[in-house]
């Protein structure tokens, strides 16, 4: 006690610099993130239809991708295959990893494997059993389809991001609010769930960005009436990446991320 | 939990009920992109049918999702060799020639090929061949054949398609051997020379082979016709060169499966794309070689000297044929050449 | 229900009371309703997992006709071939690049789950949110867009250009698959490594400094012991995955160097040769499900 004053000096220099570091190294990592994102919006604006020489600026591929029907109705279905497959995986990722840290199931490390199964499972394998299961079950290709697939690929994310956050966790908080009465359920919604919800929230985003971004399972599960933007996008490539595709990713991004960043700011503004 | 799940799809149900229209319809499992959405809305404003319109990127894409079953499609649009694999296997539908008064308007050098000798499944689509794509501002000798590319001073200046039965059969050409005769004694004479060949090569890319080349990261191509033909329209400095030892012509044709359920749109939609107004909607956003002679009179002069559509010496050419499990051999070349590296 | 609890409930609440306690020590035999509401979530995993790999389990002893079509005639050929030294050094291939750039995905991603994590509470869900958003763009996009950045005559050159003498050979190299695969799988090593930094106790790390330990002491005797569990799902959630991976080495590395998940996929998309694939399939499945199980086994039994 006697040693504080000196201590207090040495004390932030030490994490001042680590912290330092720390948001130092954080920066240029955003910066590796979205140097990509910062190409592909610049060159949304190019002229040049093959994508590659700065050509000059035009906004015609923006207004070319709205006038683009497949297109939009690709990236609509997208944003529904994602949400359902999501929220699908999130609930079955979430309440397995809960049910099988709090509880100690006979063939526990078997049902642990095969949850991992489909993340090791290469795409094209896990695509043509599928199909050639469902074909077999006489279930016609579509929403349900493509949606199974992402799920089965999707939910073993989920498991893997809450129970990373499970392991350590504290019996006692449970225990308190058993103590207070609650019924075991209770206690998972009112407690642990809330606790979670940095894990889940991580995992959901995982989920999400999977389904979005997937090509080939969904190549082999979907109808054309399910088509989704990858799959467009992947087919359009072949005649020559058209600055469209920047456009859309372009949109994307940029909407999502000003969402992001400004909905605190919107939120305040509309209480005022 | 199951609630919910279930909720869910039923909304999905009935999302999907919503889209599906109960008469006129016609599925089509085609290219990406292959089908101008113009000649689809066409199509759809004269005769009343929806076309639901499904995309694959290869031949092989195309047979796996047929093969493994669970689908209906009303027509595809197989390459020759892949159209021949189906014929062989009973899959295709006989075409009732009475339905198609627009075949007089193809060139006769696309009928009679050998992978339908009767024309009896088929309508051909489009054509090309694979060639040379030569960037005349940095490779100032005359290149002419496979020979002329694979040098070693053009070691890491060359792309070439990502597709390993195209590569065997360049060699083969190269050795003054038929390319449709995949036995093992013929790919152990290849071997060598493919071995060399692979050595020098800077990217393997079958879907976009050009990018490569208009960025200047290498100044030789072995590509498709059709990327040879937009970099020719982008910058006339890429040359087409047709390989003096023999070059692959493909044709790229519609088909109606043998389970299809609207065989007769089917029909009127094979018909329709045959008109010289719609199949010239075709070269415009596809550069290929158009097969429908009534159509090419349509084309503009700037369409038809692109010797990358329209070769002015096209050569020695020759078509695939199916090979069947020849192409495990190959396979398993090409992987050993290329892991040895 | 709570109002209601007169004294006799809370007697017997308290006289069963180690009961409870026992209860909510984990690893118990799960009660009725936890095997019910864990059904589902085996009942997907029996019928969308396990019915599927029993099919490419049979396709793998099959033979093939001459369209590619599966014919049930019993061989061992494929799983003969799979053990063919050509095969078997891609595999070796496909695992050293995974291990490195989930390596790679450690060291890089770490120190941004450390920063966000120990953020304030509205700052850190929008940072987590602009971890993942660019992965809201198409894949081939992306990567079109980093073809951009390291070609020859790309973004990276012209702004290296005054202090190189001659242009960076980056792209369709060995390290562009490198860097394409270290920004494909970043976010899922920074996601999971987040949620175990985000529980971390600063009091603990204050306490490591009472104590005297550097900056660095800290963070290795410290920090990351306690965030190991997170940096064991990142591993896991990048390693898996990246063996399988074949489009990046395609678009980035110029398809020149094959991986076991290109060989797969030229299988189905090449060779039309549906047993082998699914020969190849099943012991990529059967070595990973096996090491899988024994790591499991072995971190369950270390538990107290």
């Amino acid at each position: 006690m006697r040693q504080r004053p000196t201590f207090r000096l040495r004390w932030p220099n030490g994490l001042g610099v680590l912290r330092w570091f720390l948001n130092g190294w954080t920066a240029l990592v955003f910066v590796f993130l979205y140097l990509p994102i910062g190409v592909l919006v610049v060159y949304s604006f190019n002229r040049s239809r093959l994508n590659l020489q700065w050509a000059g600026f035009t906004l015609e591929w923006y207004r070319s991708l709205v006038e683009n029907t497949p297109l939009l109705r690709a990236a609509q279905n997208s944003i529904v295959i994602a949400i359902v497959s999501t929220v699908l995986s999130v609930v079955l990722g979430t309440l397995s990893a809960w049910l099988l840290h709090r509880y100690r199931f006979r063939n526990q490390g078997t049902i642990q494997t095969l949850a991992a199964i489909p993340m090791v499972m290469p795409e094209i394998l896990m695509g043509i059993s599928l199909l050639i299961f469902f074909a077999a079950l006489g279930l016609g290709l579509g929403f349900t389809t493509v949606i199974i697939g992402h799920v089965t690929f999707c939910f073993p994310f989920v498991l893997v991001a809450v129970q990373a956050r499970l392991r350590g966790l504290d019996p006692a908080m449970e225990e308190a609010a058993l103590d207070l009465g609650a019924t075991p359920a209770r206690a998972f919604w009112l407690v642990i769930l809330p606790w979670l919800r940095p894990a889940i929230l991580a995992g959901a985003l995982m989920a999400f960005t999977l389904s979005w971004d997937e090509l080939i399972v969904t190549f082999f599960t979907t109808s054309a009436a399910s088509a989704t933007l990858p799959i467009r996008i992947f087919g359009m490539a072949k005649i020559g990446l058209n600055p469209m595709l920047n456009a859309l990713s372009a949109v994307i991004v940029v909407a999502t991320a000003a969402i992001v960043l400004f909905s605190a700011y919107v939120r305040r503004l509309a209480r005022d | 939990m199951r609630p919910l799940k279930n909720t869910l799809l039923l909304a999905l149900a009935l999302l999907v009920a919503g889209t599906v229209r109960a008469a006129g319809e016609l599925n089509i499992f085609g290219w990406s992109e292959y089908i101008p959405q113009k000649v689809l809305d066409g199509f759809t404003k004269e005769t009343g049918i929806t076309v639901n319109l499904e995309t694959y990127a290869s031949n092989e894409e195309l047979l796996s999702k047929l093969l493994a079953g669970g689908n209906s499609y009303d027509l595809i649009q197989p390459s020759d060799y892949a159209a021949e694999a189906l014929i062989r296997a009973h899959l295709l539908e006989p075409l009732d020639p009475a339905r198609l008064p627009n075949r007089k308007n193809l060139d006769p050098a696309f009928l009679h090929r050998p992978h339908d000798p009767d024309d009896r499944y088929t309508v051909p689509y489009m054509s090309g061949t694979v060639g040379i794509v030569v960037n005349t501002d940095r490779v100032k000798e005359p290149i002419h054949g496979y020979r002329d590319v694979f040098q070693p001073k053009y070691r890491n200046r060359i792309v070439v398609l990502n597709d390993n039965r195209e590569m065997v059969s360049w060699a083969l050409d190269t050795l003054g051997r038929p390319i449709n005769r995949i036995t093992p004694e013929a790919l152990a004479a290849a071997r060598p020379v493919l071995a060399r060949w692979i050595s020098l090569v800077k990217v393997f890319d079958s879907d976009s082979p050009k990018t490569a080349l208009l960025n200047g990261d290498v100044d030789l191509g072995i590509v498709w016709s059709g990327e040879a033909a937009i970099l020719w329209r982008e910058n006339h400095k890429f040359q087409y060169v047709i390989p003096a030892e023999g070059a692959h012509q493909f044709l790229d044709v519609l088909a109606i499966p043998a389970n299809a359920a609207h065989r007769d749109a089917a029909l009127q939609f094979m018909n329709y794309i045959l008109r010289p107004e719609v199949s010239v909607l075709i070269s415009d956003v596809f550069p290929y070689t158009n097969p429908n002679a009534a159509a090419r009179k349509l084309l503009t002069p700037e369409q038809l000297a692109n010797p990358a559509s329209y070769p002015p010496h096209p050569g020695r050419l020759e078509s695939f044929r199916d090979i069947g499990r020849a192409a495990e051999g190959i396979d398993r070349l090409m992987t050993d050449l290329k892991s040895a590296r | 229900m709570h109002g209601e609890s007169g004294t006799d409930e809370a007697a017997l609440a308290a006289a069963a009371g180690t009961k409870d306690r026992a209860a909510v020590r984990h690893g118990t035999r799960p009660s009725l309703a936890a095997r019910l509401l864990l059904a589902p979530a085996v009942a997907w995993l029996t019928i969308f997992v396990i019915a599927p790999t029993a099919i490419l389990l049979v396709y793998s002893f099959c033979d093939r006709d001459e369209l590619g079509r599966v014919v049930f005639r019993f061989t061992l050929d494929n799983y003969r071939r799979v053990f063919d030294p050509v095969y078997v050094r891609i595999f070796v291939r496909s695992i050293w690049y995974a291990a490195l750039s989930t390596a790679l995905c450690v060291v890089i991603g770490f120190p941004v789950a450390y920063c966000i994590g120990r953020a304030r509470g509205t700052v850190r869900q929008r940072l987590l949110l602009l971890v993942m958003i660019p992965f809201w763009t198409s894949f081939l996009i992306r990567t079109y867009a980093w073809i951009t950045i390291l070609k020859e005559e790309g973004l990276l050159n012209s702004l290296l250009h005054p202090w190189l003498a001659a242009p960076l050979d980056l792209l369709y190299t060995p390290t562009a698959v490198m860097i394409g695969l270290v920004y494909a799988y970043l976010p899922f090593m920074i996601l999971p490594i987040y949620g175990s930094v985000e529980k971390l106790d600063g009091s603990l790390i204050e306490a490591a400094h009472d104590l005297g330990a550097g900056p660095l002491r800290v963070f290795s005797s410290v920090v990351i012991p306690l965030t190991l569990p997170g940096i064991a799902a990142g591993t896991l959630l990048v390693f898996v995955p990246a063996i399988g991976m074949f489009a990046v080495t395609d678009l980035l590395g110029g398809a020149r160097v094959p991986l076991i998940g290109n060989v797969i996929q030229n299988q189905f998309l090449q060779a039309r040769d549906w047993p082998f694939g699914a020969a190849l399939g099943v012991v990529f499945l059967v070595l990973f499900a096996v090491a899988y199980w024994v790591l499991q086994r072995r971190a369950r039994e270390e538990m107290p």
